[in-house]
């Protein structure tokens, strides 16, 4: 079984994006054999107001009752946005099993009192908390896009820039998605990484060698993400299989391919 | 933006839920639940045309793993001067650094030269000394933009061997020329996807390869500049993986101007080929054909 933890449906505004409809991501997924998909709606990331976007979501999903089954929403959440609670409320009752935030974007910080006031409620919710470090590879990017460009002096963001979120609300499940610009983060940090309710999606960049890097965390630190439609499909699902199988058993690459999904979303999972 | 597709008009609703009818239906019927990623990589024997600039031991180890996970014949090598001022003795030995690796592992590395044209006899000599050597390719850098005049000669005796021209190139706000008020930090010399149409128009007998398709660049302007000059080919190389590069590059270049490369990334430059809607043998020219083609002009072919 494959569990995609990191997929969107919607638009980028700077560039076509391709089957980034729901139906567009199941053929996508049947193409490649995948069985659910934990999906956010895209154009939250550049609405202020991103409410919007999670209602289009459940409402696809509505009008598509076969599909959910293998669709497991989450709100895109901006805290520094009046009615960031209700908005909370809402996606909950509409079934969501996390949330994905984007401080870049919403323009705070991740250690904003509102944002660790979220992170607190999704906690006491059970519900998954995604961060992504970022969005496109600034290097080709749109010039009305982010200015956090790699090589000056507004760098791209990298785990470090979470880690007092994560620090505030140690015991929060948190997903790490498109990992880029390394995995170090400080010292005193380290140890926050190791909680078995912190995972990282394989779209990242970051993920340089997987044979090494499963030595490194263990099989339990890594679940299947693709980053799509933005990124292609299949380079996440190539870190899993092409690990030989002295360097990953077939049980550690079924942790990988869903089983650390499902340990994660849990009861969300339907 | 601020109309979102699922606010929809009663038509487009109803156009929503017959797609999503005929593309479930479908997509029942083609769901490959034993897809197997790995058999598909297996398939296609690959010549890797931008593999390693780094020649640590451990670096090597790494590559020739990777060939062997992946089934990649021949990784080509080169060790390219990326400070900006570099003497003649200095880019020799870095290119003593590629022969010695080549002779060390023949079964599995090619090699590639490079060299400084701001140096004009030394550069020419070392053209020789390198293919008398065995090396069979370039790996230019950005000591001077590709369309510099200095770069002719160089150019002309690579061009009168049929030897692949390959350069690093960059297509980034900020970069060689490019919206400069995006200012990205990095020497001005570094040759845009323009620098190297100017070149192919110039020595249409030359053949070019920009490198990096995923090296970070905006690849669909690069493959819209591309577009009208057959002398210039890309590969796939790079860390940056995005949806529909390769479907892109297709529409824009062709199939025969595509070359697999890896520049290290090789979970991305081999994923993005297979997320793609390339055919079997559309796969083949870009994993292998393409590039033995273009290598055979100059007798440089593998077996």
């Amino acid at each position: 079984m494959w569990i995609d933890i990191n997929a969107y449906i919607g638009h980028w505004p700077y560039k076509q994006l391709h089957d980034s409809t729901l139906t567009g991501l199941i053929a996508r997924m049947d193409r490649f054999g995948i069985d659910k998909a934990v999906v956010a709606h895209l154009d939250g990331v550049h609405f202020k107001n991103s409410q919007s976007a999670n209602e289009a979501l459940f409402a696809q999903l509505k009008s598509e009752k076969s599909l959910q089954k293998r669709i497991i929403p989450f709100a895109v959440i901006n805290p520094a946005y009046p009615g960031w609670e209700a908005d909370l409320k809402k996606c909950i009752s509409n079934g969501i099993a996390g949330v994905r935030l984007y401080p870049q974007y919403h323009d705070y910080l991740p250690e904003d009192p509102a944002c660790v006031a979220l992170v607190r409620k999704c906690r006491d919710a059970n519900l998954v908390v995604g961060l992504t470090t970022r969005m496109v590879d600034s290097r080709q990017r749109s010039w009305l896009d982010l200015p956090n460009v790699a090589g000056t002096e507004i760098g791209e963001w990298s785990l470090r820039q979470f880690m007092p979120l994560v620090r505030e609300v140690p015991g929060a499940t948190y997903f790490f998605l498109n990992v880029a610009n390394g995995l170090a983060v400080a010292k005193e940090d380290a140890a926050l990484l190791k909680s078995d309710k912190i995972i990282f999606d394989t779209s990242g960049r970051s993920l340089g060698f997987m044979p090494d890097l499963v030595q490194q965390y263990g099989a339990g630190k890594f679940a299947f993400g693709s980053h799509s439609p933005l990124l292609d499909y299949v380079t996440g699902m190539l870190r899993i299989e092409s690990l030989r199988d002295s360097e990953a058993t077939r049980a550690q690459k079924d942790q990988m391919r869903s089983g650390n999904a499902i340990r994660l979303l849990g009861t969300h999972i339907r | 933006m601020n109309d979102l597709p699922d606010k929809l008009s009663r038509r487009t609703f109803a156009t929503g839920l017959l797609s999503t009818a005929v593309l479930t239906a479908f997509g029942k019927n083609e769901q490959k639940a034993g897809f197997d990623l790995m058999k598909e990589v297996r398939k296609f024997r690959k010549l890797d045309a931008y593999a390693t600039s780094v020649f640590t031991r451990e670096s090597i180890e790494q590559h020739l793993d990777f060939a062997d996970r992946y089934g990649i014949s021949k990784l080509f090598v080169a060790n390219p001067m990326t400070q900006i001022e570099l003497t003649p003795a200095q880019f020799r030995e870095h290119n003593n650094k590629v022969i010695q690796a080549v002779k060390a592992h023949p079964e599995k590395l090619r090699g590639h030269f490079t060299v400084n044209p701001r140096f004009k006899k030394e550069s020419l000599d070392e053209v020789d000394r390198c293919l008398d050597a065995g090396l069979v390719g370039t790996r230019l850098y950005q000591q001077v933009k590709i369309n510099d005049p200095i770069y002719a000669p160089v150019i002309e005796k690579l061009a009168s061997r049929n030897i692949l021209i390959f350069m690093h190139g960059e297509c980034q706000m900020g970069v060689g020329g490019y919206k400069m008020k995006y200012d990205a930090r990095k020497v001005p010399t570094i040759s845009t996807p323009g620098d190297f149409a100017e070149v192919a128009a110039r020595y249409p007998e030359a053949m070019f390869q920009f490198a990096h398709m995923g090296g970070g660049s905006d690849w669909e302007c690069m493959c819209r500049t591309f577009e009208p000059y057959p002398n210039i080919f890309i590969d796939t190389g790079g860390s940056n993986n995005e949806e529909n590069m390769i479907d892109f590059a297709l529409q824009h270049l062709g199939e025969d101007r595509l070359f697999f490369g890896s520049d290290a990334s090789f979970y991305q430059s081999i994923g993005k080929i297979f997320a793609s809607r390339l055919t079997d043998s559309q796969k083949e020219k870009l994993f292998f054909s393409n590039y033995q083609k273009v290598l055979k002009k100059g007798g440089f072919h593998v077996d």
